[in-house]
């Protein structure tokens, strides 16, 4: 692997720049109608502080799928106006990441006005790690607001990025061995509680396979 | 905070881990010999990275139950981004350079696959440019720098299927009815994310 | 050499010169650090490099040991360092290290009769997250409090806790059902 060649490609893939060079990505990508469609998207979210290198990403993604030019513009009005809400909640400092993050959060079902307080209680940290660990337990079946509530529980501890990770892995590991992702779950998570009273009984997916 | 007094399993279980194994004989002549050694660079690099790539070893159930660990969320490796060096003495890792490129490793199982590549939103779904190397066992293998930040991608097998990432979570937004994954990077050194077809 | 000087006086003649002192600081710390780094790893043999390699470590920067009445405890923070870099090492290679389905299929697939105990922990210990077992071991079997956890390996208390807690948490769910045939 040369790690220098690729790393100079991929910075050349994505340059953060304006976002008339941005738009360029989509020459020869997707139809004419389409492109204008987005490109309106691009310019009048650009006021509401929303950049321009995920909805144009997301178009991408919509013509690598073979999507027509309808889903691929309403997809992106779509993330357009989760990232709106991510920027009104995280603020104009907010960087590109944390909205990103933000938006998927938001998508996920967790309130814009909740992403607001963390933000007011934690002003100079990167919320990030935190935004993006609820939005992978939401997908994951755990409840939005168990899931931004124990993220945030965690995040008064003093916990941080590699640990919240941490969490969720342990939270996905514990889903796919048969706990229930859903209210009983993850409340024990919250808590600590012995963990058996929530799994079925007989059911030993979660055990060591013992010789039959 | 629980301490093993009041949980017996926890107790049995550190009283048997307690019992220290054995070192084998010459344990300590070689520690001895190798202090001994004219001390020019640390031996670190015969012990780590450097080593042969080691055959895996797979049970006859292997391919369907292989995966790499970690997935969904990259974050800095030993360490972490903004942690201080442990106080005292002792070698101290390099810490991390803030928002520098992580490296992380993208793991598919497919050994019936004539070709794999990743597409995200870190090569704008291109496909093409970022061709998966096939190793043992079906095992397909990329490296790649990604500036921190969180990235939807899917594998593209035989240049035409999606895969979503089973290690990882799924992506949240609008997916066009193809599997998707997301990958989100914070500061500091990689670890790999993959998962199994 | 003396097997009753502590291990101050032992740091003191090896910075003296008197390199063969060393060896008393070995004898005495080797089994502890075996321990927990056979823990750790799930591999003796591995383990034993990682020990061997953390004493070579220790000696060559024992003059930035400042305080050599706690060599012990200087040790173990180098050492965790170590397992932690062949841990990331082995996963940089691909080589499966921990992951519930295959330890659980390779657990089934195995033959002969029952499993000891104490490889029921082994398994049950190799599917725990590298670092809720790594704070797991420093807790609960090395006795440490959380104020040397926290040195040993610069992670801030409340994270230290919480893994611990997850650590005891799976820890109890998987070896509940060996707990309770009681034929241990």
């Amino acid at each position: 692997m040369n790690v220098r060649k690729l790393t100079f490609a991929l910075l050349l893939a994505a340059p953060a720049s304006p976002a008339r060079a941005q738009v360029e990505r989509l020459t020869g990508r997707v139809d004419e109608a389409t492109r204008a469609a987005v490109v309106a998207v691009v310019d009048s979210s650009r006021s509401a502080g929303v950049p321009a290198v995920p909805l144009v990403n997301k178009a991408l993604e919509g013509a690598s799928k073979g999507a027509d030019g309808a889903r691929i513009v309403a997809a992106v009005r779509a993330l357009a106006a989760d990232l709106g809400r991510a920027r009104a909640a995280l603020g104009p400092a907010a960087s590109d990441p944390e909205l990103v993050a933000g938006g998927a959060a938001v998508r996920a079902g967790v309130s814009p006005a909740f992403i607001g307080t963390l933000r007011a209680r934690y002003p100079r940290e990167p919320l990030m790690v935190p935004l993006a660990v609820m939005a992978d337990l939401v997908a994951r079946g755990v409840p939005a607001d168990t899931a931004a509530e124990s993220v945030a529980s965690l995040m008064r501890e003093g916990v941080r990025d590699a640990d919240l990770v941490a969490f969720r892995q342990s939270v996905e590991r514990d889903i796919a061995l048969g706990a229930p992702a859903g209210g009983a779950a993850a409340v024990r998570l919250l808590t600590g509680t012995p963990t058996t009273s929530t799994l079925t009984p007989g059911d030993n997916t979660n055990r060591l396979p013992r010789k039959p | 905070m629980t301490g093993p007094g009041d949980d017996p399993l926890i107790a049995r279980l550190a009283a048997e881990l307690r019992r220290a194994p054995v070192a084998r004989p010459g344990f300590d002549a070689r520690v001895m010999a190798a202090v001994r050694r004219a001390p020019a660079s640390l031996p670190s690099r015969a012990w780590t990275w450097l080593r042969e790539e080691r055959t895996l070893a797979l049970s006859p159930l292997g391919g369907a139950a292989m995966a790499a660990v970690l997935a969904g969320v990259v974050i800095a490796g030993v360490w972490g981004a903004g942690r201080l060096s442990p106080a005292g003495s002792g070698p101290a890792p390099a810490s991390p350079v803030a928002a520098a490129p992580s490296v992380v490793t993208f793991v598919l199982v497919a050994p019936q696959a004539r070709s794999v590549a990743l597409a995200g939103d870190f090569d704008g779904w291109d496909g093409s440019r970022l061709p998966m190397r096939r190793g043992t066992a079906g095992i397909w293998t990329v490296n790649v720098p990604l500036a921190p930040g969180r990235y939807d991608y899917a594998f593209v097998v035989d240049g035409r299927r999606f895969v979503a990432d089973p290690a990882a979570p799924p992506a949240t937004g609008d997916d066009f009815g193809r599997p998707t994954s997301v990958v989100t990077v914070g500061g500091g050194a990689a670890r790999a994310a993959g998962g199994s077809l | 050499m003396n097997e009753e000087e502590p291990d101050g006086a032992l740091v003191r003649r090896v910075l003296a010169g008197d390199t063969d002192a060393f060896a008393g600081l070995v004898a005495r710390h080797r089994d502890r650090g075996l321990r927990f780094a056979a823990s750790m790893l799930g591999d003796p043999s591995e383990a034993e490099e990682a020990l061997q390699d953390a004493f070579v470590r220790a000696y060559r920067s024992l003059g930035s040991c400042r305080e050599p009445d706690r060599f012990g405890a200087w040790l173990l923070q180098i050492l965790v360092n170590r397992c932690r870099t062949r841990g990331a090492g082995r996963r940089r290679r691909a080589r499966v290290f921990v992951r519930d389905d295959v330890a659980l299929e390779r657990a089934a697939a195995a033959p002969g009769g029952d499993r000891d105990w104490r490889e029921e922990i082994e398994l049950a210990l190799a599917q725990l997250d590298r670092l809720q077992r790594e704070a797991f071991l420093l807790k609960h079997v090395e006795g440490l409090d959380y104020d040397a956890m926290a040195r040993v390996t610069g992670a801030r208390i409340p994270a230290l806790k919480m893994r611990v807690k997850r650590a005891c948490d799976r820890l109890r769910v998987m070896l509940r059902e060996v707990d309770d045939d009681g034929a241990r």
